[in-house]
């Protein structure tokens, strides 16, 4: 199938949070995803799909069913491993980062994978079919409408972020392998609420709501006339701006893991869960590691106050502990007291 | 694959008591496994796992939330028996979990008849196998643990007090350690190997401790004090049957194990007590209630504080739990919070005693001070009680089995847990590959082969069952007139929709309100999955003018002919709160019109409920006599707050959930 043309993510117009916290995930995978709440008709999934031309390239291992990474031996599938105790070497290839997209109506042996029939049929021999979550290995798994997610399918979910394995017992196959992925949801909160247990998952939440802006709404009105006329062009156009987006975010990337972080901001994220009643402790290393990335984001190793808002902004509101019907709302003026 | 790199058990700051309870389970299998339950981001599966590391060579065989049968019990070996042509029993997860560890992650949403298995074969310390023409039984000695998180609802008390050992964790409010928290995840997270081989020497020395406790087990004696002591501190604090006194006496022997100890101290008994007490303790019988609810003057005391903070918690989340924990399966099934989940947090919004519940009702009301000439808004009465729901399924032992939230049905859609397989019926396509190969593979030595190994004949074939988690769909249909606004009825008429909306918050149910008032009926709030939103609704809705009950009948059979036509199988109940004090502009007898219309509503099958709020001294009874009409379950509002259980009775004629 010809792969057909994506709206550049750099010709969104507005939608900044959404737009950063796609960024943060991008350069550091481990922050656990965003889901992305909104209307219709607010850029939401084109924003997503657009990010795949974006995503820089992974090491995988030549051949991997699941794109294991070459440097790290312990998340490795059992193939690799094998193909390591018999020739201690593995080679591997570039292969672009994706978007993998896991629509709702998916069954779960599609999901977490299946009895492979022609094997089992011409050969008699029992053989694991890697299904979505195998693709999905240190890519991007896409859920639109992920509050329509069949509660089944949800457990998938849950069992698989919660250690990055999948673990497939069922069909008469025994299997697992490695399925860390940083998920992205969307979903219209008109339509139903999101499992606690999932929405946790998510590292980072934002909400979108349509330009109010008449200047903003011409111009988005503009834009996708344009794009829609002469799609060849509009790309030629934004071509530069793509790519240095994409250079940044390589940048970041190597930057990363020099960050450095000192007692004292510790400290303040602490007083600020603490003020804030947040559940759990995953809002405190999610509001440190996004102001880490958002540093490297911009160029810098050392955490900024800036940072942390933007952090605390992109990590607390869906973790706001709250008992059913209370709105679990960020209260920013105590969060900017807080980070003076 | 193999999980390396696992985040140290020792490298966990705080968390004292799961970590103690966790040591004692993996010491001493007889103490019964852990169920560890706590919110989310509060180290409970990283905790798990840890904890599996010091218990090497053993391992930990995971339990996925959506395993088969024929895996978790065994099954045949499809290869040996293509390729040889022999029968050979593959062994499934408690084979491998013999003389191992058990995890199962999210062990309130596993289904239950899978987990009451696996409760079972621990306790019996065996599995016999009785599937696929297989007959035998294996030996499987296994430490279960398991993790839960209380929010989605947690297991019934039959199932909950068959884990020797309970821990509640929570996160840690000291800023410090929540600093340090952070500091550790960061460095574990940037050098995994680093970071464990900074906590090397610690891991160690508590693996040799797990393991000389281990070893001395066998020889830690218990004392006829110790006995009498467990006897004493279990009857008193009322649990259920005789386990929890094994329970308590085989944990303490763990800790004096652990204390490289040959003998059992009362501090043994005393931090024992604290994990296997709290799940277990049943609600105080009311004429004991007196004399009998003061905790034992011979507890150590440095524990009673805790086991007596979760006692009475126990003991009201449970109102209806005074009947035996021997009913029937589904009894338990839908029962709220039965662990004390809130019982630390302390917010005073517990459930209520059913006696305060009147006084919580006027309390929440008399700040909604002046009230416009024809409209006012009540604020919600909380604290009012309301018994939950509980589905009675006369004649349709099909949605009976197995539970998780309200009810499970099977489905003959794609959709769903692939549960069991079944002989082929010819009407779907939904086929089992793994079960029809293994039902072809014993004739393959017969068969002629057409290119394949196996050669599948119509006789093989199987179907997939699949189960289908089904939420209730709730429709209010809520007088809103002036003459409920009177005397502030309409705080506790809210308060009681709030309570059944926080349930359905928690069964993840669907939700719909209809209000009449005036001269009209309006959908308010649309069948939705949106709870908040229906809070928002309630919050919001005014009361005033005259009561159009005919067309607030109406609108609801709407409403119901709707979602019945979109969906056959949903799980509907009516709840019609009103005063019956029709009266209305238009013209015709409005009373005669709401009873045809209940009729109506009758024909539908749909179950409903009726909450009577008339309070006036002469009574029309209107709204008992439209109950009767509909076949609906009647209640006042009086009345309800009196009652255990809210049975609803799914009739026959509108096959539910098919």
């Amino acid at each position: 199938m010809e792969r057909t043309a994506v709206y550049p993510f750099t010709a969104i117009v507005g939608q900044e949070e959404m737009k950063l916290s796609l960024l943060l995930n991008v350069i550091n995978p481990l922050l656990g995803g965003v889901l992305v709440k909104g209307e219709k008709g607010t850029a939401k999934s084109t924003a997503v799909r657009a990010l795949a031309e974006l995503l820089p390239p992974l090491d995988c291992v030549r051949g991997c069913r699941f794109h294991c990474d070459p440097e790290h031996r312990e998340d490795w599938c059992d193939d690799c491993r094998d193909a390591w105790e018999d020739a201690a070497e593995v080679p591997s290839d570039w292969c672009p980062m994706r978007v993998v997209e896991l629509p709702v109506n998916a069954t779960e042996d599609r999901v977490a994978g299946t009895l492979d029939m022609e094997t089992a049929i011409r050969q008699g021999k029992k053989k694991f079919e890697p299904g979505i979550l195998a693709d999905a290995n240190r890519n991007i798994l896409y859920v639109d409408e992920i509050n329509l997610l069949d509660d089944h399918v949800v457990d998938i979910l849950l069992d698989a972020a919660a250690m990055g394995v999948n673990t497939v017992e069922r069909e008469g196959i025994s299997y697992s392998h490695p399925a860390r992925f940083v998920l992205v949801g969307t979903m219209n909160p008109e339509e139903g609420d999101i499992r606690p247990q999932l929405l946790d998952r998510f590292g980072l939440s934002v909400t979108v709501t349509g330009e109010h802006e008449r200047e903003n709404r011409i111009e988005v009105i503009k834009r996708r006339l344009a794009y829609e006329r002469d799609t060849d062009a509009f790309l030629a156009q934004y071509a530069r701006e793509q790519e240095e987006l994409a250079q940044r975010i390589l940048a970041a990337r190597k930057l990363l893991p020099k960050g450095t972080i000192d007692d004292d901001t510790l400290g303040k994220v602490a007083d600020l869960s603490l003020a804030l009643g947040v559940d759990g402790h995953r809002a405190d290393i999610t509001v440190i590691k996004t102001a880490l990335t958002n540093a490297a984001f911009h160029g810098r190793t050392r955490v900024e106050r800036d940072d942390l808002l933007a952090a605390a902004k992109l990590a607390l509101p869906h973790r706001m502990r709250r008992r059913p019907f209370e709105e679990g709302t960020l209260d920013w003026d105590r969060v900017t007291e807080i980070l003076a | 694959m193999e999980r390396g790199n696992l985040y140290p058990f020792v490298a966990v700051v705080g968390q004292e008591k799961a970590k103690r309870a966790l040591l004692a389970a993996l010491v001493n299998p007889a103490a019964g496994g852990v169920l560890v339950s706590g919110r989310k981001g509060t180290a409970k599966t990283t905790l798990v796992r840890a904890a599996a590391e010091l218990a090497a060579p053993q391992r930990l065989v995971d339990v996925p939330l959506n395993v088969t049968e024929d895996r978790l019990y065994g099954t045949l070996n499809l290869e040996a028996a293509v390729q040889e042509g022999q029968r050979r029993f593959e062994a499934g997860l408690l084979v491998e979990a013999d003389e191992n560890l058990l995890y199962v992650d999210e062990a309130n949403l596993l289904r239950q008849e899978l987990l009451t298995t696996i409760l079972d074969v621990r306790q019996q310390g065996r599995n016999v196998v009785e599937r696929d023409g297989f007959s035998f039984a294996h030996r499987a000695r296994f430490v279960l643990l398991a993790t839960m998180n209380p929010e989605e609802g947690t297991l019934p008390p039959t199932l909950l007090d068959r884990f020797g050992l309970f821990v509640d964790v929570d996160s840690l409010q000291e800023r410090g350690n929540r600093v340090e928290i952070m500091r550790r995840r960061l460095s574990f997270e940037r050098d995994k190997t680093a970071f464990r081989e900074r906590f090397r020497g610690e891991m160690e020395t508590l693996r040799d401790q797990v393991r000389q406790a281990r070893t001395r087990l066998p020889s830690v004696e218990v004392s006829d004090a110790m006995i009498a002591l467990a006897a004493e501190w279990c009857s008193r604090s009322f649990c259920a049957g005789h386990r929890a006194d094994l329970y308590l006496l085989e944990t303490a022997r763990a800790f004096a194990a652990l204390d490289g100890r040959d003998y059992v101290l009362p501090d043994d008994m005393g931090e024992a007590s604290v994990y296997v007490l709290p799940h277990r303790m049943r609600q105080i019988p009311p004429q004991e209630q007196e004399d009998g609810a003061e905790p034992p003057d011979d507890w150590p005391d440095d524990r009673t504080d805790e086991t007596q903070d979760d006692a009475p918690d126990t003991a009201q989340d449970n109102p209806q739990d005074g009947d035996g924990d021997d009913g029937p399966e589904d009894n338990g099934q839908n029962k709220p919070d039965g662990d004390g989940d809130d019982g630390e947090t302390g917010d005073g919004r517990g459930t209520p005693e059913p006696g305060d519940t009147l006084d919580g009702a006027e309390n929440g009301e008399s700040h909604g001070e002046a009230p416009a000439p024809d409209e006012q808004v009540a604020s919600i009465a909380k604290g009012f009680f309301v018994p939950p729901l509980v589905w009675d399924d006369q004649g349709d032992r099909i949605v009976r089995r197995g539970s998780g939230k309200r009810s499970r049905t099977r489905t003959d859609l794609k959709q769903g847990r692939y549960v069991r397989a079944a002989q082929y019926d010819g009407k779907t396509s939904d086929i089992a590959l793994d079960a029809t190969l293994r039902a072809a593979a014993p004739y393959q030595a017969m068969r002629p082969k057409q290119g394949c190994a196996v050669t599948v004949t119509r006789d093989d074939l199987r179907r997939k069952v699949r189960e289908k988690r089904v939420g209730m769909t709730l429709l209010f249909d809520v007088d809103a007139s002036g003459s409920m606004g009177a005397r502030e009825r309409m705080g506790a008429v809210k308060g009681a929709i709030f309570q059944l909306l926080e349930d359905a918050y928690q069964k993840r149910d669907h939700v719909g309100m209809i209000a009449f008032r005036r001269d009209a009926a309006e959908v308010l709030l649309p069948l939705t999955r949106s709870i908040d939103l229906a809070k928002k609704c309630l919050e919001t809705l005014p009361t005033g003018g005259r009561t159009p009950l005919p067309e607030g009948l109406e609108k609801a059979l709407v409403v119901l002919d709707g979602a019945l036509r979109k969906d056959p199988g949903a799980n509907l109940l009516l709840i019609l709160v009103t005063d019956g004090r029709t009266n209305r502009a238009a013209a015709g007898d409005p009373v005669a019109e709401s009873l045809s219309l209940a009729g109506k509503i009758a024909k539908t099958g749909v179950p409903s409920l009726v909450i009577d709020t008339e309070q006036d001294f002469i009574k029309l009874g209107v709204a008992r006599d439209v109950a009767a009409a509909m076949g609906a379950q009647y209640y006042t509002l009086q009345g309800l707050t009196k009652e255990k259980l809210l049975r609803i009775v799914r009739r026959a004629g509108r096959p539910a959930g098919r």
